[in-house]
């Protein structure tokens, strides 16, 4: 599988960011960028080269699942992975992501093992 | 009697006092005789109505004499809300300050554990080929016992730096309660602000002291009123002054 797959880690806690990106780095990934919410987010990802991304759900200005329609809605980005790393967890909110086109949704706390499993899941599928 | 002579017998005044006033024209007298029949009818609710309203009156008259409702709106929930914004604050940096340092010992521990590795290998192909007294061969093999043992260390140094790492997750989750909390206090703010007003707020406030809302615990900017030692060379100063 490649390792040139460009990150976005989207997420309003730096530290939640720099863990998300340290993990990734350690799994071989070198390319990751940060922005501290949907609404910063939504521009990089319209700028382009990005293929996945990672996102929280509770962020202030716009919140993941608000970034995850905007990014389905969006005919250049409809395509790229999603994964949900959020503290949500309720049943309603898990099928809520979902259906608003989330391929991985992982709660947390959580372990780099789960991270790696679900990333290779929706990454594997097509590269 | 029956029910409705009891009836006739309580209602009956009442209710030619009404027609009376009626054809008398006569507003008042009307509406006296209408309350009475009301006050009759439901004596209880007029009753425990009148309680309330007195209850709410006295309640709010309470309120502004006991100015420390409306000091808490004013500034105990400000306050509460610095201190929260602080310790995310205080968290974040302990957690970043964490990370800095698993950042750093990650790779020494990978290299020791990869060069302790390598030398164990060199070693046993070296002794392999070699003939070595038995001073040198124990000598050696200590040393092979050593690069042994820190290749497994390091290894497991790493491993534990992975899990002090994700367990740095909790500034997050804390973060994110605190920031729940926060907007419940902020709810609380207006609803006291809202109450306080209401309640006409006429009593000048009795101002609670230098720093009623403090509390032990550490000083916390823009909460913690006075002067306050950043650093343990402000102790000593201070002790050394008074001789210690």
């Amino acid at each position: 599988m490649s390792k040139d797959v460009k990150f976005l880690v989207v997420d309003d806690f730096s530290t939640m960011r720099r863990i998300i990106k340290n993990l990734l780095h350690d799994l071989g990934y070198p390319h990751v960028a940060e922005a501290d919410d949907g609404k910063t987010a939504l521009p990089m990802l319209q700028t382009g080269g990005f293929d996945c991304l990672i996102t929280d759900w509770n962020m202030p200005g716009m919140p993941g699942l608000d970034l995850i329609k905007a990014v389905r809605a969006d005919a250049r980005l409809a395509g790229m992975p999603v994964l949900m790393l959020t503290a949500e967890a309720k049943r309603e909110q898990i099928i809520e992501a979902v259906q608003a086109g989330v391929n991985g949704y992982v709660i947390k706390p959580f372990t780099a093992e789960t991270l790696k499993e679900k990333l290779d899941k929706i990454l594997g599928a097509g590269k | 009697m029956s029910s409705f002579e009891v009836l006739k017998l309580e209602y009956g005044a009442c209710v030619e006092a009404l027609g009376e006033a009626l054809k008398s024209d006569d507003e008042t007298a009307f509406f006296n005789a209408v309350d009475h029949i009301v006050r009759m009818r439901e004596p209880r609710t007029i009753t425990a109505i009148r309680r309330l309203t007195g209850d709410l009156q006295q309640a709010l008259e309470r309120f502004s004499i006991e100015s420390r409702l409306a000091d808490i709106a004013e500034h105990g929930i400000p306050d509460a809300k610095t201190r929260l914004t602080h310790v995310i604050r205080l968290t974040d940096q302990a957690a970043h300050r964490t990370l800095d340092l698993v950042e750093q010992s990650g790779p020494l521990a990978e290299r020791t554990a990869r060069e302790a590795k390598a030398l164990l290998g060199a070693s046993q192909a070296l002794r392999a080929g070699a003939t070595l007294d038995s001073r040198a061969e124990s000598a050696v093999r200590s040393i092979e016992g050593f690069l042994g043992t820190a290749h497994a260390d390091a290894e497991q140094i790493r491993r534990n730096l992975a899990d002090v790492l994700l367990a740095q997750g909790y500034q997050d989750l804390t973060g994110q309660v605190i920031r729940s909390v926060m907007t419940l206090v902020q709810e609380l703010e207006q609803a006291l602000t809202s109450l306080a007003q209401l309640s006409g707020d006429v009593v000048e406030h009795a101002t609670l002291g230098e720093n009623p809302e403090a509390g032990p615990g550490p000083p916390v900017p823009g909460v913690t009123r006075g002067e306050v030692a950043t650093a343990q060379t402000d102790v000593d100063e201070l002790l050394s002054d008074l001789g210690m």
